[in-house]
């Protein structure tokens, strides 16, 4: 059998992860990264997106609480983060396929960690199932 | 004399409404009446199949199909009314956007015939009979239409020219949409027969919004008096003003109903329920996770409510037809 790898899309706040790091030494080891200038700025409909394009996960990294640099877009996020778990539930996406996680790194060496925690715990979901 | 030009309007997977709709152009119906010749329309006159089947094919002007996709009667219509026909309009959020009948997608079939035809409390089945494609009795062989697994919009299972949404579309837009093909003077390919703005822009209730919005929980309609001139997301009234067409003429906002989004997404959006999540996350003023959970759960049904006539148009939930019914026979 051939050993199911989860593809996870991993959008980060560039104000507070990974900016120190080159995008080239740090980019080719993280797989589907998009660094954007807020976690604010992800729409729902790029998450959504992402599960139609095959993402068996979606992680969001934001900055922590009271760290915006754009006041609160970490905390927009988070509330777009509940209820789009509603609507991913309704279609049998299992809402731990779209984490969030609220914190500063700026060399970006926690995101393949992160990444790889994710994945092992979506190994033991399976890939996502067609509605 | 030069021939009238021939016009087709058929349900599929339609409840009728869209037919009541254009019947509801009351005299104007008459002109249309006199103006072309109508070959085709099961809600009101009696014809058959056959005689679509035996026309030259692209013979029929214009064919106004309302309806989703729901089982091969209606493929099977759709397919031969795009083949006889020179311009097809999706008229109708059904098949425009899958409609109502879309919210079944989130059931599978066995769930729905399970339920249709055994579960229902006011189901008395004792045979446990269901409805089969073929059935022989007496020798002879009777069949009905596959009921696919999936509901689709009308682009989904042939080429579609123009789109009309509501449900039903008003009046005025079908004959807009009517006179626009009688003249040829048309939009171009794949344009949407409706004006291009948000129903807020329109709404007679905007101009009582406050300069800063802020739910803090949601409400039913039923749960709270909300001011009758006011914004209802003001209010905690979930409306899908802000990310739904215009062109309604505001019918439900005029009798004290939110929006729920019958005109679809706005030109240029895939998808109008992620758009609004993300509007309503940002009214959302509470802070805490426990509260924003909280808030969120006192939103009853949002994915009802959301998805309530655009399911197989959604990000998520669109199929092609033709894929999933190959792949299902």
């Amino acid at each position: 059998m051939e050993t199911y790898n989860p593809k996870i899309v991993c959008f980060s706040c560039n104000f507070g992860w990974g900016y120190l790091s080159d995008a080239e030494t740090i980019g080719p080891t993280i797989l589907n990264w998009i660094p954007v200038v807020c976690s604010g700025k992800i729409d729902t409909s790029h998450i959504l997106k992402a599960f139609r394009a095959g993402a068996d996960g979606v992680m969001i990294l934001g900055c922590s609480e009271g760290h915006c640099h754009f006041q609160d877009g970490n905390y927009q996020t988070r509330k777009k983060v509940f209820l789009i778990h509603k609507v991913l539930d309704a279609f049998g996406i299992e809402p731990e396929r779209l984490t969030m996680e609220l914190d500063i790194d700026p060399e970006g060496r926690k995101i393949p960690q992160l990444i790889a925690q994710m994945q092992h715990h979506l190994s033991g979901l399976g890939p996502v199932k067609q509605v | 004399m030069a021939e009238k030009l021939k016009v087709a309007i058929c349900w599929l997977g339609a409840c009728g409404g869209c037919d009541a709709s254009i019947v509801d152009l009351n005299e104007v119906i008459l002109q249309v009446a006199d103006a072309v010749d109508i070959v085709l329309w099961p809600l009101a006159m009696d014809f058959k199949y056959r005689s679509i089947q035996q026309m030259p094919d692209a013979e029929i002007a214009l064919s106004i199909l309302s309806g989703s996709i729901r089982n091969s009667d209606h493929q099977e219509m759709a397919e031969l009314l795009r083949k006889k026909s020179q311009v097809v309009m999706a008229m109708g959020a059904c098949a425009c956007f899958g409609g109502t009948p879309g919210l079944a997608n989130f059931h599978s079939k066995d769930d729905i015939f399970n339920w249709v035809y055994r579960d229902a409390p006011t189901v008395v089945n004792p045979d446990g009979n269901f409805p089969q494609p073929e059935t022989v009795r007496n020798g002879g062989k009777l069949t009905l239409p596959h009921f696919f697994e999936h509901v689709f919009t009308l682009d989904q299972a042939i080429d579609v020219d123009y789109y009309l949404p509501g449900c039903p579309p008003p009046p005025e837009l079908i004959v807009n949409a009517i006179n626009a093909v009688l003249a040829g003077d048309l939009p171009p390919k794949g344009s949407t027969l409706a004006p291009r703005k948000a129903l807020c822009d329109t709404c007679p209730r905007n101009q009582r919004k406050p300069n800063r919005m802020e739910i803090r929980s949601f409400n039913r309609i039923h749960e709270v008096e909300a001011d009758p001139d006011a914004c209802f997301l003001a209010a905690g009234i979930i409306c899908m003003g802000p990310a739904t067409r215009n062109g309604c003429g505001e019918t439900c906002i005029r009798i004290n109903v939110p929006c729920r989004g019958c005109f679809g997404p706005l030109p240029g959006v895939v998808g109008s329920e992620p758009k609004f999540l993300s509007t309503l996350a940002s009214l959302l003023v509470v802070e805490r996770d426990d509260e924003i959970k909280e808030a969120i759960d006192s939103f009853d049904d949002p994915v009802g409510y959301l998805y309530r006539f655009t399911q197989p148009s959604s990000i998520l939930g669109r199929r092609s037809a033709k894929k999933v019914t190959e792949e299902g026979s």
